[in-house]
Order: structure tokens, then C-alpha cells, then sequence
């Protein structure tokens, strides 16, 4: 059956605005002046034709000359004494940990290239977050310092150290305060240095920090429980999840991890046992989480607590006064708390807010919902944010009144993510001596009076500590590639204590955290983590007076309504601002937005023509006492009279790419009953000027073809085939080709689009796999991205009950007011056609078809003529444009000597001029079938992984071999939600997609 | 002008020894047979630790019928390690300076190590006489190189100088002559160059007349110069035969020739990796930290075996190595573009190709030098031939669905895939 719903990337897409239906004309957005060079008047004149003449008498005379060359001297340079473990070619693996996760780390000769989760460990363990993938990167990071610092000059270590010593000596003869401000610490090497450095100098405080704060919750959770922690959430155990404001699959906590959990109840292998869990969003931008939700009602941010009052009215019948939310909210609500109860232990309602009170209303709800233990666990706790907003204000009080003689900033930057900035510099100015550990000379370091440059988690030693029993290790995969030294060995120095920090972490790992557990220091640079905790927490009930909670959230929401409403929000690719200058991550589009290198103010599109702005346009927005104008996006989902920015964003100190990329939002940020908050009133008005953000949405545009299909639950429960509109199950095809025989493998894959939230982990993680350039804004804007793989987002509108379906009725949506779309993700790569229409109109016959089914391509043979991508139904090939690894251009991003150092061994660079596009990591492929092959043994179903399949926590990428009916991808492909995008032309894709299937209410 | 040297430094050594051994022979009063002690010397490997003239792993040997007492050298050559424990003073003595303990000998009979003793003091002898008059040894001893290349020098010089002054009497004589018969040699000249003018100019004629035969001539020059010219454009980027100098005179026809050293012995990642790999100077010093060549340079360390010391910062006589190491730059030699992929173990493991069939016989290459074109043609012509290993279980599937197809005809690599593009670039 045909599904007759209307998808579109974007507005223009929608309205068919002039530009667009022009732009999806041609193959590439720029014409190419091929007619002005060759049209006649340019050939007949004289010139031209002695200019040819003389272009080609040159181009004859250097071809002649550089075929004339002598055969290049290229050196060999083996090792002077080989470690013992390196086989050159052979990469090596080392366990390790990023942000908490345990991961490993694969080397070749001796340089990290790249990041995948350990699939033994606790947690998070079938993929990673774009930032992890991305963060070798940052080892290669030219912008950070070679050297330590005292007031911008270069000095040695034993000056550094000499003089931080003095100063500390000083400060505690005069009695004063030492502090240390960092970003949440959990791990517990780099507490014990800092405990070492307490015991010699008293005075010493830890203050924690962090510039996206948590401090609400775990303010709450003291009044609820007595107990001030984090909890962690096991959303796998979680029929009904309703979340007010919490991008929980995104930024919001461990979003990755509750990812992998979530999806436990939506993917293929739930829906085939007819589970499905239901996911209502309530929110004022559409963030990642919304854009997943099976359910979602746009309310602006002051409506956040009168729709947590209503849950718990509803809930536990009671009748605490509070707000009002608008009408389809209100509808939801109803239905939503009707869902939590029916679902009573198998249901949570997470909450964004930092606010206490909000916090403290949503803890009442899940101890009425019995949601402690099986979901949440307190017991089990998170240790991921622990940063102290009250604590920090402490700290700048002290500073300010001259008590504080040293400061110390470890991962903390103030400077630039405290939103009173200047209040932040001047306590700093107040400080006798400031020592900062950041690896660049950031905004904050550039104040300090000196700077010990800390190393990367990949040439340091160290571990974390994400979770209460989960201990992970950090051990280095390189020497320090500059004169670096990590923070805890520095604090030690000062700290008297004469020990490598390889013994003092693992004098911390044997006395502390392996003591009763039977391990010893080597299993667990082998395991890479330790888990001591158990696998489900305890039940808690709140004991916190919610009616002065609920009294006190209606009236903190007058402080944000009236006016538009701000909200403010981590973006899921850069997060708080500390990856800015990672070229991957900021070329990586918005899940949502699709926008790139910049961020923006997100407004309703019916606000923004009643402002008078279009796209392109820009507004001013104001709140707090700050101002700034920043370019606007007309974003459907967004909630009438809102308006969303991202932080993370406008760095001005953080090295070459990242730079003055988009506009600090931190300043419109507040201090609230002792909390960081979000969100706040606003004006926001139309500036002067355009500006065109870089924006993948419509390129490579499908041209409104139906390659999306999507069902609800109900209908998938009737029949499990609903609407995946398989095109072979009711024609007859035909071929223009021989059948071929494909005796061996045939590998194929398999896309879950109801695991897929979008995040787009797996882009990052197959730029770093295939060496695959970053263009920058300029070439985005100019439709050149290189992904690979892109993740296509849809949307559909919605009015009312029923969906608009029909193009005619779209047509009269213009009184909408595009508050409630749903949204599809599909990650979109080359399909592998086995009827490849790219391959037959290939004059050099460069990209061709294997007996594996896959599409290869020849980049050598390849010259250029970009038939294919122009007879490509996927659009999914890529053009090189510019030699981008090696081109002065593009010096910003990867080109330089260091960065490339990035790349991997086994993948060539391409070249200008000829055209790329997923490879299907063949690379990994062969490798796969050689092991296989020297163990003399058949391949074995996954041995071979797919770099965006590892990447993906949703496991919503299945990858393998078709001819093998046991594995995993064979029978993910006998599913009956599966079906190939554009079949019906015949090209025999060997990717299917399985149909979005929506648990919605209606149906 | 090294070879002959070496050759010539060769025949001298020859001649000097069998002079000496026959002075030996003639004036040994014990009748000692210093021949086969030699003999024994090598057969049982003493040189690998004993360096003559020089102490290595182990003591210089030269002159020790002086030191030690016969009964004690018989004793320690059987059980040395029986002599440490007992607590001889000598045997301690050594003990501290050469750690490694010498392999006891038991099966040499006193007579052998009375031999090889005698061939020590024979050795000692000619060391001696050769320090002392480096000229008495024998003139062919020191006509090396250097004393042929100024002979030969000079020899030239005085022949240059008697061609330069018998040329000026000859332009001397000549000017006289001619000075003395202007008119006569006018007028020959002027008659000689008529004749042979019109003889040319006939020819000439003769050829541009016949149209067919200047027609047939351009078509063949055109024809060569196209032929040349197609040649050297397909052989552009094709570096067979390609022998560059490299850093260290590394000769594989000494190592995997003559002894036979296992290809995976240095090239291990041949078996593992895509990287045959070089090996690291480490690999080297297992053998080269005994083995000097000594014997090839008149004691004298192998002045490329002193570079890879060089490298390694290896002190030969503290027998330890240093820290100021130095890569050695290899030239490569086999130079594949960075868009094709080639896997070694894929080849050596898997489809059990010997070294040789690509590199060409390299244990008899002095230097080595590029042996197969590596064009893509190459590659392909292979795959097209090469049988697969069928009783890899990895092909059991694919042999079966080829059975099934045609039976009897053989697989080749071709057949499953190896011509595709994928296969190598990537």
C-alpha cells in the first residue's frame, strides 16, 4: 500500500519557494560556466584560440617534463628497536575511556586513530557519541600549546614549577585560601592527586563546576532522599516515558547510553515480540529527543511546571493549583498521565529543568509512579555532573574579597561559559596566582598568569569513574606529542609527591578501587573498567513537600513568561563549547536544524512572519541585559512565541576552527534560587542584514519521491506488513541485465528507521574511518559536504487528530501553526544498487559492480565527469572539489602535516577531481575475510563491522552477509517492516530500511 | 676498483698464509697441525664469540698458549662453567669481564686443542710480523687499492706528457711542410673536393628521384620514432630494474643466500601484516652483535656492519649500547601508488606465493633491485592464472557453487572477484 503522507526536508521544500525548485535542478548548486568558455563567440575571437594554443603548448611541454621524471626517492625508515607488540600495518587495540565510557582505542604504528565503545563494559557498550568518535582529533589539535606558559612567554617545566610552588607557599603563609575549579571530577586518580595536594597545602578546596549545570537535580534529590547525587536512568525498563524539556537521547545527562537502552523497546527485535514502548515529549524547540517522541505538544518553557503539576494531579488525584497550559498540551497531558498510571513501574517523566523546585515535583511523580529501583537507581548514582553551582558562587565571593591566594582551573573555563563573564574575570583578577591546566591558552588560561598545558586523555594516564561502582581506566596510546604534562602528575610535583603518575594510578587502582574484587592492574588495562555496583537500585519515595515545590515553580514561571520566551540548550554535536575547536563536530549537522557551523535563533515560522523575517534573515534577540543578533531559522515544531539557542557556540580562544563560530548564548543565562537556569524572558525583533547559515537539509533533495515509509503501532499490530508498501510483493520486475551468480558473500545492510534517533555518531564516525575531509562553512553553503553518509531529515505536518496527508490539503495548511510535525530520520548512503544506475553511464568505467554486491569505486580511474552522481536516485556521491587534505584553503581544518597524522593507513585520500562516496568500509571488509582467510576458516557473522554500525548505540545499523540466512542481517532483512527506498525503479538496492512505526495515541 | 682490491687483498691473504703455514709446518718443533686447528677453529664456531686480535663476547685468543698453561685451556674449553663453580681464580677472573659463559667443548679431544692452539701462535705470528713490516709480509700484501691507483697514475702522467711532446714535434714538422708547399697542397684540395662533392650531390639525386624509396624511408623513420615513443609512454611509471644506492651495502645474496637465513626471519610482517616491513636495526644486532665479518677486512670490523653499529649506538668493545640511535634511511624499492592496496600476508600466508616469484631471486642479488614491473597488467595476469588454495575452508562455499557450475575447470582468483576494482583501491 501506498503511503500518500507528504515528507519534506525543510520549509522551502514545502512551499516550493522559487530557489529551491531552482536549486534542486541541477546536479550541483553552482553552475558551471561550461557554456561561457566553449560557446562560439569564445572560440572565433583571437585570442582565445592562441590562449588554447598556448595552454596547450605549455600542457604538452609539462606532460612531456614530468613524464620524463626519474624514479621518486621515497625513504623506508624502519625502527632502530621495534616494540615488541608493533607489527607495522597491523593496527593494536588499547582499552581506555572517554567521558566515562569505556573504549578502545586502535593504534597503528603507534598514533591513535580512532574510537570504539568496549562491548564488554557496564553501560554504555554498543557505540559512542559523536564527541568520542571525534576526539582523536583533538590530539592533532594545532591550536593547542607545545609548552607551559607563565604570562604568554614559554618557560620550562622547572620554572613553572618553581614558581607555582612559591606562590602556593605564599599563599599559605598569608593564611589564604587554595582553590581548584574544575568541571566535574570523578575520577579517582585525579582526586587523590588533588587530596595530595590538600595534605601538604590545607587550605586546599576543590570546587566543581559545570558549564551546563545538573545542580537542581541533585539539590532535589538531597530534599526528596537525603541524598545528593545524580541518579542513573535505565530506560530499557521503561513501558511509558514522558519527558518535559529533557533531551534525553541528546545532551541531557548520558544521553547516548539511555539511547541504547531506550531503543531496547522500539527496535526490530521488540516490535517483533509486539512491544513497543510510548514516548511523549512536551517541549518548546524541537530538539533530538522531540523529533523522536511518539508523541510531542510544543509549550513554551513557563509552561514547563504547570505540565509536571498536572501529571501529578493526575497521577496521584490531587489538586495542587497551577499554571495552564495551551489546548492540544493540555489534551496530551490527560492522555500521558492516564499511560503513566496504566503503566505504574514500568513508567518515568524525566524533567530538563535545573530549577529545584521542578526537580523536586518530578521526583513526587516518579515515587508515585514506583519508577526508583527498576528505572531510576540512586543507588547505582551517576557521576557524571557534579558541579556545584552554589559552591562556584562561593568561590567567587572569596575571590572577589581577596581570600583566595592560588587558583586553579582544570577543564574549567569561566571566562567564556559563565554567563556574568566579566564578574568571572574580575574575581580572577582579585586572585594572587592563577594557574590554568587547559591544553590551548582559552579565554579563561588567556587571563591567568600561567598555564601548565594538560595532556589528552589519549598520552595521559588516568580513569573515571561515570557511575558509583563503574571504574574505568585512562591509559596512553602515545607519548605526549608536545611538552605537555598531564594535571595530576603537575599536582603531584607541587604536591612533593616524587611518583610517575603510571605508579601513582595504579598504587590508587590497587589500594582503593581492586581491593576484594580479585583483579589485578593487568586485567584491568586488558578489561579497561571494573564494575562493582549491582545491576538495579533500590526503591526510594519522596519525602519533599511538593505543595511548596509546585507554589514555588508557578511562581518562578512569571519570572519567564509574558513576551517570548528564550530557552537556551545544549546542542548534541558540540555540547558545552569544549569540542569547538574539532573541525568534525562542527561540520556535523545539527540533528534537527541540519545546520552547520553556526548556531541560531530557532523561531516558529508563523512568528517569523509576523516579525517580517525570512530565512536568511536575522534577529536580535534580547534577554537578561544581553544582546545579540544572530541568524534565524524558521523551524517547525518550535512553540508560537519562543525562541531556542544553542551554547556551546561564539568562542573567541579556542584555535583556528573554531573561532567566532556562531554567538555566545551563556550571557542570556540567570542565576535562579541558587541555580543555574535556561530559560528566560525575551524580545526579540528583526535586524538589519542576511546571512545564510550552512545548512544541509534540502541538498542532495529526493524531490518529494516516497522513500519514507512510516505506520503506527496499531496498525504494525494488525499487520506487521502495513505500509511498508513493498513494491516487488505486487509487481512483476524485469531485467535489463544477466543474472549473475554471487557464490560468496554478499554483504547488505540493514536500517532500522524506528532505532535511528538521528544523532549522527555514525557521520562522524565514518569521517574518521575514511579519511573523509571537512570543507568548511563556505563549501557547505555551496552544497559540498563530503559526508559520506547523511542522515535525511522529514517532516510531516500535523493538524489536529489526523495527520495531513494529501498534497492538496498541504496546500491549505497555510493558516498551520507548525507547533506539532513529527519527524522522520533516515540515514541515507550509497545503496550499493545491484542494479547501479551510477555504474552504466561511467565512461571509464571507474566505479563497477563486485561479486560481493557492493558498488565499487576506482578513485583512480576516476576522471571527473560526475555522470554518476548525476544519475544516482540516492544522491549520494560526492565530488572533490579541492585537494582538501592538502590545500591552503582548507588550513583551518585538517590540512597541516600534524592533522594528517589523523588519517587512516589503510584508506586513500582522494584527490581533486574525482568522486567518492561510501565504500561500504571495504577496507574493513577485506580485512575481515584476510583474518579469516590466514585462520583458514569461513567468515563469521560479525566479525566484520561497519565503522557507523559500531558507532551506533541505537544498533539501528545491522551490517553482514546475505548469504549466510544465520546472520544477523539476513534475518533483520526477513522482517516485514523492511522495504528499499525507490524499488520500484528497479535498481535493486542492497540496503533495506524498515518502516518507521509510530506508538501514537489516535490510532 | 673495490672488487679488484679486495681481490687482490684476497690472493695476498692466501698467499701469506699458505707462506706462513708452510714456514709453520717446516719449523714447528711439536709437530702441531695449526691447518686443523684452523679447521677446528671454524668448524666449531670458536669466531663467533673469539675475535682475533680484538676481545669480543669473548677474550682475544691471540697469544694464549702464553698466558695460560695448556692444562688449564683443556680443562676450561670442557667444563667451563665446572671451573667457575670450583673457583678457579682465572676462571673468576674472566667470569667478571665476559658474563656470557663460554659453551663447553667436551667432545674436543687435548691433541684437537692442541691444534687449534698452534693455529692460534701461527695467527699471533703473522698478526705480529704483519704489524711490524707491513712490507715484509709480502709487497702483494700492501699493493692495495691505493698503491695501484698512484702507480697507475703516475704511469699515466708520464705517458701523457711523452704523447703532449711527441704531438708538438709532429704539428711542428708539419707547419714546415706546409709552409714550404702552399701552391701544391691548394690546388690537391680544391680537386679532392670537387670529386667528392659530385658524389654525394649523385646520390643525393639519385635517392629523391625514387619517390617510392623516400617515401618507404619516412615511413619507416615515422614508424620507429611512433614505436619508440609508445614504448617509453607505457613504460612511464614503470620502475623495473629500479636499483638505487642504498645507505648500508646490505647484500641478500650473503644472508638468504649463502646462509640461508629465512626470508621471515628480517620480514616477518610479510607473514601478518600488508607490510613486509624492514626490519628494525634491533633484528640485525641478533647476529651482528657477534658477527663482524672480521675475517673479510683483515680483523677490522665490516665497514657497513660499523653503520648499522652506528645506528644502533652500539660500543663495540664495551659491548653496550648507547642512546644517540640513528634510523637508517632505507631506499625503497618497490614503490606501489597510494590508491592501490597490497596485502603481503594475503599472498605469502594465504596464497602461499613464494618471495621470489615477485621479487625475483633474491638470494642471489647483491643489490636488490625492482625484479617485477608492478604494473597493473602484471597483477592482473596473475590473478587470471593463480589456482586459489582450495583447502582453505575460507572457499568452501565458493567451491562448492563453482562445482556445481563447471566441473573440472580450475578456480583461479580472478573467478572469485580478484580483478575488481575494490579489491586494491580503496
Amino acid at each position: 500500500m501506498e503511503s500518500n503522507k507528504k515528507y519534506w526536508k525543510g520549509l522551502e521544500e514545502l512551499n516550493q519557494t522559487p530557489a529551491f525548485v531552482e536549486g534542486s535542478k541541477g546536479e550541483f548548486a553552482e553552475s558551471i560556466p561550461v557554456e561561457d568558455v566553449l560557446n562560439e563567440a569564445g572560440l572565433s575571437t583571437k585570442t582565445p584560440r592562441r590562449d588554447f594554443l598556448k595552454a596547450l603548448g605549455f600542457g604538452l611541454g609539462a606532460v612531456t617534463l614530468a613524464a620524463c621524471n626519474r624514479t621518486p626517492i621515497h625513504k623506508a625508515v624502519p625502527y632502530v628497536i621495534k616494540p615488541e607488540e608493533i607489527t607495522p600495518g597491523i593496527p593494536n587495540f588499547y582499552a581506555s575511556s572517554f567521558n566515562g565510557q569505556s573504549v578502545i582505542v586502535r593504534t597503528r604504528e603507534g598514533r591513535p586513530i580512532s574510537l570504539e565503545a568496549n562491548p564488554n563494559a557496564v553501560g554504555l557498550n554498543q557505540g559512542t557519541d559523536a564527541s568520542t568518535s571525534a576526539s582523536v582529533l583533538d590530539l592533532y589539535d594545532m591550536s593547542k600549546l607545545q609548552a607551559p606558559q607563565i604570562g604568554g612567554k614559554d618557560v620550562s617545566w622547572a620554572q613553572l614549577d618553581k614558581a607555582v610552588v612559591d606562590a602556593l607557599n605564599k599563599a599559605q603563609a598569608a593564611g589564604k585560601q587554595i582553590t581548584i575549579v574544575s568541571d566535574t571530577v570523578n575520577s579517582p586518580s585525579t582526586l587523590a592527586a588533588i587530596a595530595a595536594l590538600a595534605a601538604k597545602y590545607p587550605a586546599t578546596q576543590h570546587v566543581q563546576v559545570d558549564a551546563v549545570s545538573y545542580s537542581g537535580i541533585i539539590e532535589a534529590n538531597r530534599a526528596s532522599f537525603g541524598k545528593a547525587v545524580i541518579p542513573s536512568y535505565h530506560f530499557d525498563n521503561a513501558q511509558v516515558v514522558v519527558s518535559v524539556a529533557a533531551d534525553f537521547l541528546g545532551s541531557w545527562l548520558a544521553g547516548e547510553e539511555h539511547t541504547q537502552d531506550y531503543i531496547k523497546n522500539r527496535d526490530h527485535k521488540s516490535l517483533k515480540g509486539g512491544k513497543m514502548s510510548r514516548h511523549i515529549q512536551f517541549e518548546s524547540g524541537l530538539s533530538m529527543t522531540g523529533s523522536n517522541a511518539d508523541v510531542r505538544a510544543a509549550i513554551k518553557p513557563s509552561e514547563e511546571g504547570a505540565v509536571l503539576i498536572g501529571l501529578y494531579n493526575a497521577i496521584t488525584g490531587s489538586s495542587i493549583a497551577g499554571g495552564t497550559t495551551n489546548a492540544k498540551a493540555t489534551t496530551i497531558l490527560k492522555l500521558a498521565a492516564a499511560e503513566l498510571v496504566k503503566a505504574r513501574g514500568a513508567a518515568v517523566v524525566v524533567a530538563g529543568s535545573n530549577d529545584i523546585n521542578t526537580q523536586v515535583l518530578v521526583n513526587a511523580i516518579n515515587s508515585a509512579l514506583g519508577a526508583y529501583g527498576s528505572i531510576i537507581d540512586l543507588d547505582n548514582y551517576s557521576k557524571q555532573y557534579q558541579g556545584s553551582d552554589a559552591a562556584f558562587q562561593q568561590f567567587l565571593t572569596a575571590a572577589k574579597a581577596g581570600q583566595v591566594g592560588v587558583a586553579f582551573f582544570l577543564n574549567s573555563n569561566p571566562v567564556y561559559n559563565y554567563f556574568k563573564a566579566e564578574d568571572a574575570k574580575a574575581a580572577i583578577a582579585k586572585v594572587d596566582y592563577t594557574v590554568s591546566f587547559a591544553d590551548r591558552a582559552d579565554e579563561t588560561a588567556s587571563e591567568l598568569k600561567a598555564i601548565a598545558p594538560n595532556c589528552t586523555f589519549l598520552e595521559a594516564w588516568g580513569d573515571a569513574s561515570a557511575k558509583e561502582g563503574l571504574f574505568t581506566i585512562i591509559q596512553p596510546t602515545i607519548n605526549p606529542v608536545f611538552n605537555t604534562r598531564q594535571a595530576e602528575q603537575s599536582l603531584l610535583t607541587w604536591a612533593g609527591v616524587n611518583k610517575s603518575i603510571h605508579d601513582f594510578v595504579k598504587e590508587t587502582w590497587e589500594t582503593t578501587i581492586l581491593a576484594g574484587t580479585g583483579k589485578a592492574w593487568k586485567d584491568v588495562l586488558q578489561q579497561g573498567f571494573v564494575y562493582k555496583g549491582s545491576t538495579t537500585g533500590s526503591a526510594y519515595a519522596s519525602n519533599a513537600d511538593v505543595n511548596a515545590a509546585a507554589a514555588a515553580i508557578v511562581n518562578d514561571s512569571k519570572r519567564v513568561s509574558g513576551g517570548v520566551e528564550l530557552k537556551l540548550y545544549e546542542s548534541t554535536t558540540l555540547r558545552d563549547g569544549r569540542y569547538a575547536n574539532n573541525a568534525y563536530l562542527q561540520e556535523l549537522p545539527d540533528p534537527v536544524s541540519k545546520v552547520t557551523w553556526d548556531n541560531y535563533a530557532a523561531i516558529n515560522p508563523v512568528d517569523a512572519e509576523e516579525l517580517g523575517v525570512k530565512e536568511t534573515g536575522k534577529v536580535t534577540v534580547e534577554a537578561n541585559g544581553y544582546k545579540v543578533d544572530l541568524p534565524v531559522i524558521l523551524q517547525p515544531g518550535q512553540a508560537r512565541g519562543t525562541v531556542s539557542v544553542a551554547v556551546g557556540y561564539g568562542r573567541t580562544k579556542v584555535g583556528k576552527a573554531g573561532n567566532e563560530v556562531g554567538v555566545n548564548a551563556y550571557p542570556f543565562a540567570s542565576l535562579v534560587n541558587g541555580t543555574i537556569q535556561l530559560s528566560a524572558k525575551a524580545t526579540v525583533s528583526k535586524a538589519s542584514g542576511i546571512y545564510e547559515l550552512a545548512q544541509t537539509q534540502t541538498h542532495h533533495t529526493i524531490e518529494g519521491r516516497n522513500i519514507v515509509r512510516e505506520t503506527s503501532f496499531a496498525k504494525y499490530l494488525k499487520d506487521p506488513n502495513s505500509e511498508s508498501g513493498r513494491f516487488a510483493d505486487t509487481h512483476q520486475t524485469y531485467d535489463l541485465w544477466n543474472k549473475f551468480e554471487q557464490p560468496g558473500h554478499r554483504w547488505v545492510m540493514a536500517i532500522d528507521l524506528n532505532a535511528c534517533t538521528g544523532c549522527g555518531s555514525c557521520i562522524v564516525a565514518c569521517n574518521v574511518e575514511n579519511n573523509i575531509p571537512v570543507v568548511g562553512r563556505d563549501e557547505v553553503r555551496r552544497r559540498r559536504e563530503m559526508h559520506w553518509l547523511r542522515i535525511d531529515r522529514y517532516y510531516t505536518l500535523e493538524n489536529g487528530e489526523a495527520s495531513l496527508t494529501k498534497e492538496k490539503e498541504i496546500a491549505k495548511a497555510d493558516g498551520m501553526d507548525y507547533e506539532s510535525v513529527t519527524v522522520v530520520h533516515q540515514p541515507m548512503l550509497c545503496q550499493h544498487c545491484e542494479h547501479a544506475p551510477c555504474e552504466t553511464v561511467c565512461p571509464v568505467l571507474a566505479t563497477v559492480h563486485s561479486s560481493e554486491g557492493l558498488n565499487h569505486m576506482a578513485y583512480n580511474r576516476c576522471f571527473g565527469t560526475r555522470y554518476c552522481a548525476n544519475n544516482c536516485p540516492y544522491k549520494v556521491r560526492r565530488f572533490n572539489w579541492f585537494n582538501y587534505w592538502n590545500d591552503s584553503r582548507f588550513d583551518n581544518y585538517l590540512n597541516n602535516e600534524f592533522t594528517q597524522l589523523v588519517l587512516n593507513p589503510d584508506v586513500t585520500t582522494r584527490s581533486r577531481g574525482v568522486m567518492e562516496k561510501c565504500s561500504m568500509c571495504i577496507q574493513r571488509i577485506q580485512a575481515g575475510k584476510l583474518q579469516a582467510k590466514i585462520e583458514n576458516r569461513k567468515v563469521k557473522d560479525g566479525d566484520i563491522k561497519m565503522a557507523c554500525q559500531a558507532a551506533c548505540s541505537a544498533n539501528a545499523i545491522i551490517f553482514g552477509d546475505a548469504n549466510d540466512p544465520e546472520s544477523e542481517v539476513s534475518k533483520a532483512l526477513r522482517n516485514e517492516r523492511v522495504y528499499y527506498v525507490l524499488e520500484e525503479i528497479n535498481v535493486q538496492p542492497n540496503i533495506g530500511y524498515m518502516t518507521k512505526v509510530r506508538n501514537t495515541f489516535e490510532a | 676498483m673495490r672488487n679488484i682490491s679486495s681481490v687482490l687483498g684476497r690472493l695476498a691473504k692466501s698467499i701469506s698464509v699458505s707462506l706462513v703455514l708452510l714456514f709453520a709446518v717446516t719449523t714447528a718443533a711439536q709437530a702441531q697441525d695449526a691447518a686443523n686447528g684452523a679447521a677446528l677453529f671454524k668448524a666449531n664456531a670458536c669466531q663467533s664469540c673469539h675475535t682475533l686480535g680484538r676481545n669480543g663476547v669473548g677474550p682475544d685468543l691471540l697469544g694464549l698458549s702464553e698466558r695460560r698453561e695448556m692444562g688449564w685451556i683443556v680443562k676450561w674449553i670442557h667444563n667451563p662453567q665446572g671451573m667457575i663453580d670450583a673457583g678457579d681464580p682465572i676462571a673468576l677472573e674472566l667470569k667478571g669481564k665476559y658474563p656470557t659463559v663460554m659453551t663447553p667443548f667436551a667432545s674436543l679431544s687435548e691433541s684437537d686443542i692442541a691444534d687449534m692452539v698452534a693455529y692460534l701462535d701461527a695467527e699471533k705470528v703473522k698478526a705480529e710480523e704483519k704489524k711490524n713490516s707491513p712490507a715484509a709480509a709480502g709487497a702483494a700484501a700492501s699493493s692495495d687499492a691505493n698503491t695501484m691507483m698512484i702507480i697507475g697514475l703516475v704511469a699515466l702522467f708520464v705517458v701523457a706528457i711523452a704523447v703532449i711532446f711527441a704531438l708538438n714535434r709532429v704539428t711542428k714538422t708539419l707547419e714546415r711542410v706546409i709552409a714550404n708547399n702552399q701552391a701544391a697542397i691548394a690546388e690537391a684540395q680544391a680537386r679532392h673536393e670537387e670529386a667528392g662533392e659530385s658524389n654525394t650531390a649523385k646520390f643525393a639525386q639519385a635517392f629523391l628521384k625514387n619517390k617510392k624509396l623516400v617515401f618507404f624511408v619516412v615511413l619507416m623513420v615515422v614508424g620507429l620514432l611512433g614505436a619508440a615513443g609508445w614504448n617509453t609512454m607505457w613504460n612511464v611509471g614503470v620502475h623495473q630494474g629500479y636499483k638505487p644506492v642504498q645507505p648500508i651495502k646490505f647484500s641478500h645474496q650473503i644472508h638468504a643466500g649463502v646462509n640461508q637465513i629465512e626470508c621471515q626471519y628480517c620480514h616477518g610482517g610479510a607473514f601478518k601484516s600488508k607490510n613486509a616491513s624492514i626490519p628494525s636495526a634491533n633484528v640485525c644486532m641478533n647476529c651482528h652483535n657477534t658477527v663482524t665479518a672480521s675475517d673479510h677486512y683483515d680483523g677490522q670490523t665490516s665497514p657497513e656492519i660499523a653503520k648499522l653499529y652506528r645506528a644502533v649506538d652500539w660500543d663495540q668493545e664495551t659491548r653496550t649500547y648507547g642512546t644517540n640511535t640513528r634510523p637508517i634511511e632505507w631506499v625503497r624499492i618497490h614503490n606501489l601508488p597510494d590508491f592501490a592496496y597490497f596485502n603481503h600476508s594475503q599472498h605469502v600466508v594465504v596464497a602461499g606465493v613464494e618471495c621470489q616469484t615477485c621479487h625475483g631471486p633474491i638470494q642471489d642479488m647483491e643489490e636488490v633491485y625492482q625484479y617485477s614491473p608492478l604494473t597493473m597488467k602484471w597483477c592482473v595476469d596473475c590473478h587470471k592464472e593463480t589456482e586459489v588454495n582450495k583447502d582453505n575452508a575460507y572457499y568452501d562455499q565458493l567451491i562448492e557453487a563453482h562445482e556445481k557450475l563447471k566441473k573440472g575447470e580450475k578456480m583461479t582468483a580472478a573467478m572469485i572477484g580478484g580483478l575488481e576494482c575494490g579489491k586494491c583501491h580503496y
